[in-house]
């Protein structure tokens, strides 16, 4: 609808904003290719039928490590990449879902399919609470003391007698034969990813989103613009850590053991800080690139060199590159040059 | 009541070494802003070139740390040449730096790993492992040369930075960077010279780290959390705020350590840290951080 200029009245202002904001969602819509991600993902359904011509455990393991880093890094990207408060202390919520769901296995025999979203929740709910006390700080203060959470609970589980301590639990590996024992964890990582990225698109372009990008470029201006950044902020924090938490549920299972140093590890925080980096923080397609191609670079390391350090320098040498020559990631860097294609839009 | 003055003096010891260990780490803050989280890999980095030195031509750890000092501090240049100078313009400058300085740990991680192994290490100078007595109290002799080195480094650097014409112009652009620029200080030159000092102290502070802890490549990620406890505590880029931080953190957990469990001795580090984030962040003898 038209607005002349006598016609002032607020609602009329706002009606035609709708209008025009809808207008241009429907003009975004139809240069989507959202039959890109659909059919990747039928692809990675009907990738198990693979296990009737052979035996293709490995590729399977290797899409599966995939998606649970897609799953954390997405998740990490609503914190770093959305509100811009970066955090190296993700592992914990991983540990966390991860012996959540397997104490839950160990003890009463449930399946973690059926537990992580729970996890999540334990995960999202702690994350609540660190939140709650660690989002007064921002910038560098913000980043120690994600380290320094990391160092707490890894001291913690390590001493926790109740859940095995420092050498950990072991857990019952399920009945399948070895052909199909991957398949349930499989669909279930995926599935989890799936979510993780959808739910990071609806977060996106939510009102919720919407502050949350505020908050990352100024947040004084954004408190003074009426967003209750405590609120915002902490909540962000604890959507993340969910994310995390469910991947880390499943995670144990898949692995039939839970032990400190797998979980608790800097790593682990240090991949999903670099898999947004270089993929691009805060868009929705950017953690999901950057989490294929570091996955595709440690099987390339460990194949080629198969030693760890080699791995740690590797992982540090690509990450400080990254920082200095593309801070915006591959996804945003095409983006600012009008490059990117459209199959990778998924902003 | 020797009990406690024991307690005490093996806090004291320790905290001095601890104390040297995060100047540098304070002092690069104050000039330049950077909170750099491969200081201690660092540290460990100066402690393998004391520890070559050891094994090799049965060098003293202590002769050693000019030696390791300089090495580092050379290092330290080449770094901020290649690496921090290019990002002075950024806009996300202290987030940016940080996670730098988090992937060069990494690096120098991996690369000490490659060359060394993850083994653990330590200089075993005779004395190491030999102590004095006084009455009933025990000093061990490695614990207490460290520590009365450390406090004689810091010392003179305090002075330094205090008297001299170059230390005016540190503390003149941690104060304020535009204003000692158009005082005709000449930052850029002061940025690398105290990074290169910061370095240097790092490598000096693993020559002394070599025969008090043992160490391997991937001890850092334990320190940094206590450096940065120490540092907070005492108010960033303040070197007698880290001195008072680091005395009275490895007192308390030294006591900690004795009387609850030694597990939780490193412990009380890192729950100090966030307490001091939370309730005071610009820590004892700092000014209250901008916002950015």
């Amino acid at each position: 609808m038209a607005v002349t200029l006598q016609d002032t009245s607020a609602s009329a202002v706002i009606e035609a904003r709708r209008a025009h904001n809808e207008k241009l969602a429907l003009k975004a819509d139809q240069t989507r290719a959202t039959w890109f991600p659909v059919a990747v993902l039928a692809v990675l359904a009907a990738l198990p039928l693979l296990q009737f011509y052979g035996n293709y455990n490995y590729v399977l393991h290797l899409v599966l490590f995939t998606a649970s880093y897609v799953a954390m890094a997405s998740g990490w990207n609503i914190l770093g990449g959305f509100a811009g408060y970066v955090s190296l202390g993700h592992a914990v919520f991983f540990g966390v879902g991860g012996y959540f769901s397997g104490m839950i296995l160990a003890r009463y025999g449930i399946s973690t399919l059926i537990t992580a979203p729970l996890a999540g929740l334990v995960a999202a709910a702690l994350g609540y609470l660190v939140g709650m006390v660690t989002l007064k700080v921002r910038g560098p203060s913000f980043i120690i003391s994600s380290i320094a959470l990391l160092m707490i609970a890894r001291i913690l589980f390590d001493n926790w007698h109740f859940i095995g301590g420092a050498n950990g639990l072991t857990l019952p590996p399920n009945d399948l034969s070895v052909q199909w024992s991957k398949v349930p964890y499989y669909y279930a990582m995926v599935a989890i990813a799936a979510f993780t990225v959808w739910a990071t698109y609806k977060i996106k372009h939510s009102k919720f989103g919407l502050g949350l990008r505020a908050i990352s470029k100024d947040e004084i201006k954004a408190e003074s613009a009426g967003i209750d950044t405590r609120f915002y902020k902490v909540v962000a924090f604890a959507l993340s850590a969910f994310f995390v938490g469910m991947a880390g549920a499943v995670w144990g299972e898949y692995l039939t053991y839970l032990r400190p140093n797998i979980f608790l590890l800097i790593l682990i925080s240090a991949n999903m800080v670099l898999m947004c980096i270089l993929g691009g923080k805060g868009t929705i397609a950017g953690p999901v690139i950057g989490a294929i191609l570091i996955v595709a670079l440690n099987e390339l390391f460990v194949a080629t060199m198969g030693a760890s350090e080699i791995n740690i320098l590797g992982t540090g040498l690509v990450m400080a590159l990254g920082l200095m020559f593309f801070p915006l990631g591959l996804v945003g860097t095409l983006a600012r040059n009008g490059k990117l294609p459209r199959i990778l839009n998924w902003d | 009541m020797a009990e406690i003055l024991q307690i005490l003096i093996l806090g004291l010891a320790l905290g001095g070494v601890i104390a040297l260990m995060g100047s540098g780490l304070s002092l690069v803050f104050g000039v330049m802003r950077i909170v750099n989280l491969a200081h201690p890999s660092l540290i460990i980095g100066g402690a393998y070139i004391t520890y070559l030195a050891f094994k090799a031509l049965g060098v003293d750890p202590i002769v050693m740390l000019p030696v390791a000092a300089v090495i580092m501090a050379a290092i330290g240049v080449v770094l901020y040449r290649l690496v921090f100078q290019r990002e002075a313009k950024s806009a996300k400058y202290s987030e940016m730096t940080v996670l730098l300085t988090f992937a060069l740990a990494m690096m120098v991680e991996g690369l000490l790993g490659g060359l060394f192994t993850n083994t653990q290490r330590v200089t075993s100078p005779d004395y190491a492992t030999a102590a004095f007595f006084i009455g009933d109290v025990f000093i061990p002799k490695g614990q207490f040369y460290a520590g009365v080195v450390s406090l004689t480094i810091i010392a003179a650097l305090s002075l330094f930075l205090k008297y001299s014409r170059l230390g005016y112009a540190i503390r003149a652009t941690t104060q304020n960077r535009e204003a000692a620029e158009l005082l005709g200080v000449n930052v850029q030159f002061i940025s690398i010279l105290a990074f290169a000092i910061g370095i240097g102290l790092a490598g000096a502070a693993g020559s002394l780290v070599s025969f008090v802890f043992s160490f391997f490549p991937a001890k850092h990620w334990e320190w940094i959390a206590m450096l940065m406890s120490v540092v907070v505590l005492g108010g960033m880029g303040s070197i007698l705020g880290t001195v008072v931080g680091a005395l009275f953190l490895s007192v308390v957990a030294a006591f900690v350590g004795t009387w609850i469990g030694a597990t939780w001795s490193t412990l009380t580090f890192f729950l100090a840290l966030f307490i001091i984030l939370l309730v005071r962040p610009q820590g004892l003898f700092g000014e209250k951080p901008e916002l950015a």
